[in-house]
Order: structure tokens, then sequence, then C-alpha cells
């Protein structure tokens, strides 16, 4: 049960309204350098020295129907605001995938829950005014809008559904128009552009699979079957079937695989800085693939922590981040030799998104928590490997980026 | 026949006319006999009445012609004077307020009267909050009262994750027993199965995002303990949930599927082993399919279906075949949202938040009220003053499932109509924002109930401690043993006693 206005007024009445947290105050003890194959090993403490500027991110909280504005920046984090978001006041939106527009001057929502389909929200970032909204369809989930501003990718996700193939909106974001709809497969998950913004590419986590958009024809140009073993890229759209009314989904990446279950269960695909490879993160197996854009073919699989799920790369293209969903960790990997150099626990459960700052100094993870536990932004400097700053947002933290 | 541009048809001799309206494409034709008989007298019957605002009296006409032989088949114009009220075709008559009203049926020019005599409905009675159990962790959810009487249990929302078994043995004292803390993050709705051994509830908001419904055994009903759950198909989470036993097919879960709008039947004659066996949906795009409450009674289940308006189902009654296996339609009745919340939109903006949210199936009424919210809050304002609901409560005549009538309504003029309970002639209401209210539901029902006085008490069920300082949010309503036990979102429950009517003293 989710209240907009009187739910959160009544948190601000309590005067926890602006929740500061200082860097001196945090928790530093569990940090792990880790390289592959190797025992990880504990690092010294170390004092972290707060940012010389400030970084705004905004985190979506799908069980809370709200938006957190956290600065950080030379003072510490603090909470700037808490946005809601919805159209229900007594039921769940549930806030999911959030994305910054390219000139940071708007930011974007997709809402999961509806009557059934969802929404897709515009607003403002200067005051978190909402501008429009437009309904899509089934639990729209992760959403980013090309590198010229005028358009929003968003799958819809179509976890509550049956099993059957979903696809991607695409949303014309000055007017807040749905323009199409590309199917693609089952469940399409985590996907992101190409720098370039020629290319989307989305993870179909019931089918296996990556699919590629051309966004200038808005159809499906080519797949990749991620199955251990049995990786092969392929061109065209691809054949998709219904999975039937039950198919199990493995508590959307918390439930352990089997031993040897060779299922990729693909949650995030992961363009490189530059758009020749891409990372798909397989939440079943553990690790993450690299395919090579022009031959598509697989170069590598990369093992990471248990359950990877989102992933995010620095903008100099020399870093991978990876939340492992399962494993309560991130880890962080060199990409030019595919070396885990750190793996951070994280204060809760269920290891959600990454959002990288614009100067590849920090990552920002979300961590949706457990039950009524609330939810977390952890702040991880990717200089140091630390965690530098740990905020409580709404529970079921999901949908993250750098919105100033 | 002529006929007005407004389309009122005088006969001017006697014969057969065929009237004819056309708008755009759709034609339709309605046949018409003059009859060449004079009307020579006309009397009303009853020709006098006395009874209270709200008393439905069916009045009717009888015209003679000259030789004293009544002329069937000729239906009056009825009016009546002064004040406010409602009047039929039929020659029912339902007034609003206490005084002298004249009540008129017209034949051309003849016409004849009646005189009415309503005196106030009086029902208005006083109310004692006999105990309390205030929350304000999280919001709370559904109230459910265990078959003996002695035990509630209460759900959680906003992220709750967690329903409580309070003793109320002693209702002015309730006491937290136990506690189940469950992976959800809200617990909307709960029940016990009829015998009382077990107890279903809802799922929404699970880390894993399986949800469903969780079986806990009540051999100690003061302590819950979970042995099963169900979560197939249903893991975009169970808004509500109704636990019905019916001899010939076992105890059954009737679940809404906030994921789907789809509504699932689970067998759970063996509570360790749940599986469905039936599913029912609306024929309509995925699109706008949302089933928000379910409510069986006599192997009719009652499907609050939002944008579909009142679905009936057969799973089980007989009356179309159904069983819980095979439900089979009965009837549905759809209406408007749109057009009758136009005042939300102009206060709130477009995307509001409407829909048929509850039913309750009494005599040959079913009442259904809607959940309404603005799309936006006042602007500027906070806690209480931020929002509000609206919404109204019809009740709808299915004497006739072929044909169902709306008959009467209630809206409040502030607030909504959240969750409704009836027992006897009295209806209990979680009104959101405008707290507990019960109404005299007796006899025929017309009209606007709230005009009619019909109003017995009301409770703002607001706390300056709650989770929302000083703000009611009154979710609904269970009536066990005299005592209504009230849950409020914002500040948990409310143990209340409606007390005998006060005399007045002249």
């Amino acid at each position: 049960m989710t209240l907009r206005w009187s739910a959160l007024r009544a948190r601000e009445s309590r005067g926890t309204r602006r929740l500061r947290i200082l860097a001196s105050t945090l928790t530093l003890a569990g940090v792990c350098l880790a390289s592959r194959g190797s025992a990880q090993a504990m690092v010294p403490k170390v004092v972290p020295s707060l940012p010389e500027k400030t970084y705004t991110v905004a985190v979506a909280s799908e069980a809370t129907d709200e938006i957190t504005i956290i600065s950080f920046g030379p003072g510490g984090a603090a909470i700037q605001a808490r946005v809601p978001i919805g159209l229900s006041d007594t039921d769940p939106d549930g806030p999911h995938g959030l994305a910054s527009s390219p000139d940071k001057q708007f930011y974007y929502v997709s809402t999961a829950h509806g009557t059934p389909f969802g929404s897709f929200w515009k607003l403002r970032t200067s005051d978190n005014a909402i501008l429009g909204r437009v309904t899509l369809g089934n639990f729209p989930a992760t959403a980013q809008i090309t590198p010229e501003g005028h358009l929003a990718f968003v799958v819809n996700f179509n976890l509550h559904g049956n099993m059957v193939p979903s696809d991607v909106s695409v949303v014309g974001v000055d007017d807040m128009v749905e323009i199409t709809r590309i199917p693609t497969c089952t469940m399409p998950h985590g996907s992101r552009l190409n720098p370039q913004g020629t290319k989307h590419y989305s993870a179909c986590m019931m089918d296996d699979m990556l699919v590629e958009i051309d966004v200038a024809t808005f159809v499906v140009s080519r797949h990749f079957m991620l199955t251990k073993g049995k990786e092969l890229g392929m061109s065209g759209a691809p054949m998709t079937v219904a999975h039937g009314e039950t198919q199990d989904m493995s508590g959307h990446g918390m439930a352990a695989p089997a031993a040897n279950d060779p299922t990729c269960s693909p949650t995030w695909a992961q363009p490189s800085a530059d758009g020749t490879r891409i990372y798909v993160a397989c939440n079943r197996t553990s690790d993450i693939v690299e395919i090579d854009v022009a031959t598509w073919q697989m170069l590598r699989r990369i093992p990471t922590g248990s359950g990877v799920y989102n992933l995010g790369i620095t903008h100099d293209g020399t870093k991978l981040i990876a939340t492992n969903k399962r494993g309560q960790s991130v880890s962080i990997f060199d990409l030019p030799s595919g070396k885990e150099l750190a793996r951070i626990p994280t204060k809760r459960k269920v290891v959600h998104g990454v959002a990288v700052s614009g100067d590849d100094r920090y990552a920002f993870i979300s961590v949706e928590g457990i039950g009524s536990e609330p939810g977390t932004l952890e702040i991880i400097d990717l200089r140091t490997f630390i965690t530098v700053a740990t905020v409580d947002v709404g529970q079921m933290a999901g949908g993250i980026d750098v919105i100033r | 026949m002529s006929i007005s541009r407004d389309g009122l048809a005088s006969a001017l001799a006697a014969g057969s006319a065929t009237l004819i309206a056309t708008a755009g494409g759709a034609t339709t034709e309605v046949p018409v006999t003059v009859a060449g008989r004079r009307i020579a007298s006309l009397e009303v019957s009853p020709a006098s009445a006395d009874a209270r605002t709200g008393d439905v009296i069916h009045f009717t006409a009888r015209p003679k012609d000259a030789a004293g032989k009544a002329i069937d088949g000729l239906t009056p114009i009825w009016s009546f004077s002064p004040g406010q009220g409602l009047i039929g075709a039929d020659g029912g008559f339902v007034g609003y307020e206490q005084g002298s009203y004249t009540v008129t049926a017209s034949f051309g020019t003849q016409s004849a009267e009646a005189t009415v005599t309503l005196n106030a409905r009086d029902v208005r009675r006083p109310l004692e909050v006999v105990g309390r159990s205030p929350k304000k962790g999280h919001t709370t959810e559904e109230v459910w009262i265990h078959p003996n009487g002695k035990v509630a249990y209460l759900g959680s929302g906003g992220g709750g994750d967690v329903f409580y078994t309070l003793d109320i043995s002693d209702p002015a004292n309730p006491i937290v027993s136990d506690s189940m803390v469950q992976n959800t993050r809200r617990v909307n709705d709960l029940m016990t199965t009829p015998d009382g051994k077990y107890l279903v509830n809802t799922r929404e908001g699970a880390s894993d995002r399986k949800n469903g419904i969780v079986i806990s055994s009540l051999a100690d009903p003061l302590h819950p303990m979970k042995i099963a759950e169900f979560t197939d198909g249903m893991t975009g989470g169970v808004h509500s949930a109704f636990v019905y036993a019916q001899p010939k097919y076992g105890t059954h879960v009737y679940a809404t599927n906030d994921g789907t709008g789809a509504f699932h039947i689970i067998d759970i004659t063996d509570p360790y082993k749940p599986h469905q066996v039936g599913l029912w949906q609306t024929s309509r795009p995925e699109s706008g399919r949302t089933l928000h409450d379910v409510d069986v009674q006599d192997g009719l289940a009652y499907l609050s279906y939002w944008n579909d308006g009142l679905v009936i189902l057969d799973v089980g009654n007989g009356i179309k075949g159904g069983s819980p296996s095979n439900p089979v339609m009965v009837m549905q009745y759809k209406y408007d949202l749109n057009d009758m919340y136009r005042q939300v939109e102009l206060a709130g903006g477009p995307g509001f938040i409407r829909g048929t949210h509850t039913a309750w199936r009494h005599k040959n009424y079913v009442f259904i009220a809607d959940e309404v919210f603005p799309a936006s809050g006042v602007q500027g304002a906070k806690d209480a003053s931020a929002g509000r609901a609206y919404g109204r409560m019809q009740v709808i005549d299915v004497s006739d499932y072929a044909n169902p009538k709306p008959v009467a309504f209630y809206e409040p003029e502030f607030g909504g109509v959240h969750n409704i309970w009836i027992a006897g002639d009295t209806l209990y209401m979680g009104a959101y924002n405008a707290g507990f209210r019960t109404f005299d539901i007796s006899g025929e029902l017309r009209g606007d109930l709230r005009a009619q006085q019909r109003e017995m008490a009301h409770l703002n069920t607001a706390d300056m401690e709650g989770f929302v300082k000083n703000a009611a949010m009154t979710w609904g309503v269970v009536v066990r043993d005299g005592l209504a036990y009230v849950n409020d979102m914002y500040n948990g429950l409310w143990i209340v006693r409606m007390k005998p009517k006060r005399g007045i003293t002249p």
C-alpha cells in the first residue's frame, strides 16, 4: 500500500526529510580485493575523501512509489527530495526504470504496475515537476534515452503476465508519445543503447538470448544465443515461442541455479564505451559474456559474483561494474584483462542497479533490501573501491541514474 | 400523432402509428396505439400514505372510461411537489425530506393526486469506541475475525511485511499475540476458512517477486503457522482473496491476479497441497483488464472488475451450471466511470484513478463501491489537506440477472466509499478520508441514500499519533457479535459499538 501524498508528508513531519550522511561515519570494513581464480584479500581501512564537486543521483523505489533525489558532494550525501510518482494513491505503481536525458534537463521513470499496463513518466530535473506520461506495455522496466534526446527505448518486461514474447516500446519524449512497439522475446530485461545511438541491446531473460534493434528502422537486426556451450550469433529476429502460463523465473534472479545449469538467464546488456563490444550479465551462470559486435561472436566469459544482475561501464572504457544480486556485493572489473579488481559487499541484500558518474570517479549502486527494510543507495569510490556513503531510501530501490 | 423536436409525442386521434428515431446510421421504431376511449375518471392509490424519508411507496393510477370500466395498458406521467425526492415510471415514490407531498398521475389533461406525509427517518445512533490497537509503522490493511470471535488478524502495507494476530477476547483491550513476517511488502487481504482451521493471506511486492498466497494453520488461532504457499502464475501479486467452502466442491481460494487481471480459483481442500482448478478473465484486450476484489456468496462470485464493472460468475450455485473449475458468467454490469467522476478530473486533472472496487450481495441487491482518486493533490498542501478520495456506492437490483438495474446510490460530500460490510439491515463502510460510517438499508432502496437521512453513525478515525497525523483513511470493517472491527490505513484497528438509538425529548 503506497500513499503518494499523505504518507510522504508524514515522513516529512517526522523530521526525516533531509537525511545527511557524512562519509566519515561510513563503514569501510568488508571491502575485498579479488582476482580471478585467486583468494580474496581484505584491504586495510582507508579514510575516504569527499568529492570536490556535487553529484545528484535519482533512485526509484518500486515498493514505495517514490523517487529519491540524493546529492553527494563536499558535505557528504544528503537526500534532497522524495518525489512521489504514480497514478494510484493506495495501490503500488512500482517505479522501476530510471533514465536521465543526455542534457540532464529531464529524467524519465517507468512505473511497472498498472491496470495492468504500466506507464512512462517525464520529469523536469530542476524541480522534479511531472511533465508528461504515456501508457506502455506490461511491466515497463529498463529505459534509456537516445543520445540526441528525442527517443526513449523501454523494455516491456512482462514479468507478471503469461510467459509470452513481449516487446520494446519506443517513445518520442518531446511529446511523450509511444511511436512503436518492437516485438523481441520473452521477458526483455536490462537494456542499453550503444554510444552512437544506432543500436539497442536488450537481454531476453526467458529466451536466453541478446537482441539487437536497429534504431534507424526499429527492427530487430540480430540476436545472440547465450546458453553456455551453445553461444551463437544470428541475423534477424529470433523465433520465440510462448513458455506457458507458469514458467519458473527463478525468483527473478534470486533463486540459486541447479548445478551445471548452462542457462544464462541474461538480465542486462551493456555496450562498451566505444560500442565495439557487448557485455551480457548471465544471472544464472554468474558470469558475463563478452560479444564482439563486428563479428557477432563471443570473445570470452568473465566470472562474477553470484547472480550478476545489472552492469555499468566507465566512460573511459576501462572498468566494468556489476551488481551481484544473490551475492550481496558489487564487482569491479578491469575490462582489458577481465580481472576482478574488487568485490565490495553491500549493506543490504538484493543488489540491483548501477550508474557511473560522468567523471568515472564514483559508482552509484541501488540495493532493493528484503521485506520492510529500506532500500539503499551505496556510493563506491572507483579509485579506492571503497564504499564511501550509504543512504537509506525507499524500499525496493531499483532504477538509478546520475541526473546532474 | 405529432411529435416535438424534443421527442414529446401527442396523440391527436385514435389509431396506430410508428415513432421512428434516427441518429446517424442508427434507427429504432416504437409502435404506438392511441386508444379511442376517453378517460372519464382517474384514481390514484393509495390516496394517502404516512411513511419516513427513504421509504418507497408504490402508487398506482387507475383510469376508467365513462362506463366505469378500467382502461388497461396506459402509463401515466408521475410527478410530485414540493420537496426533494424521486418518483419512477412505475409509480414508486421516495421522499428525501420530512413533510407533506402531493403525488400526481397525469394522462394528458386528466390527472389525480394522492397525499404523502413523511416523517424524519431518525436512524441516527451514537457510537462507542470500545478498544483500539494503533499501528503506525506501516499502513494497516485488511482485518479479519476468526470464527471463534476471539482473534483478529490484521494486514500491513506500504512496505509492510507482516500480519498481526490479536487476542480480542476482551475487545476493550486487544493484545497482539503474534506476528508473522513474510517475504512481501504488503499483506493486503487475509481470511480464514469457514471452519477457522486455516488462514489465507495475500502477498504483493515480494523480494523474489513470486507473491501469490500463503496458507497458515490455525491449530492455535492465536499463533498462525505457515504450512504452504501458492505462487504459480501469480507473480504479479494478489490483491484480494476470498475463501469459500461448498460441500459439493470443497474449499477454494478465489483470488485476483494483479499482473494479468485474471481470476484464479485455487483448491485448498487439502491446504498443504494448494492447486489451481479454475481461471477466468473478461473478454477484452489485455490493456485495462484489472480485477480488484472478489466476494462469493451462495455459489456466486461477485467480481469487481475495475474498468469492466461488476461481473457475477456461477462457481457452484448451479444457475448457469458453473463450478469452481468451470466458472460461468451470469451477468455483467458496466457503467461510464469517466462520466460519473468528471468532477474528479476537473479538480485534479486528467489521468485520475477510478474503477469498480468492491461488491456485496444483499437480498436482491448488489452493492458496488468505486475507488476514485484525483491525478494530483492540492498544490501546496500536505498531510490531511493534501488530497482526498472520491467515490460512489451504487445499489444494483439483480432480481433479473438479464436486466440489472441501478436503483439507489450513496456518494459522500467528502471522502470515498472503500470497503463495505452488511449485517442485517445495516451497511457498514470504510470511507477513506470520510472515516467509518453506517447506514440503514432496510426496506426497498431507491434514489439518493444520503439525502434520505439513512446514515446512522459516523466516526472520524483520525489520530494525532497516526501514520499520517490527524487524518482518517478508513479502509473497511468486519462486523462480529455486535462490534464493528474497523481498520484504518493510518491508524490501525478500531473496535466500535453502535449504541441503541437515543430517545428524543419533546
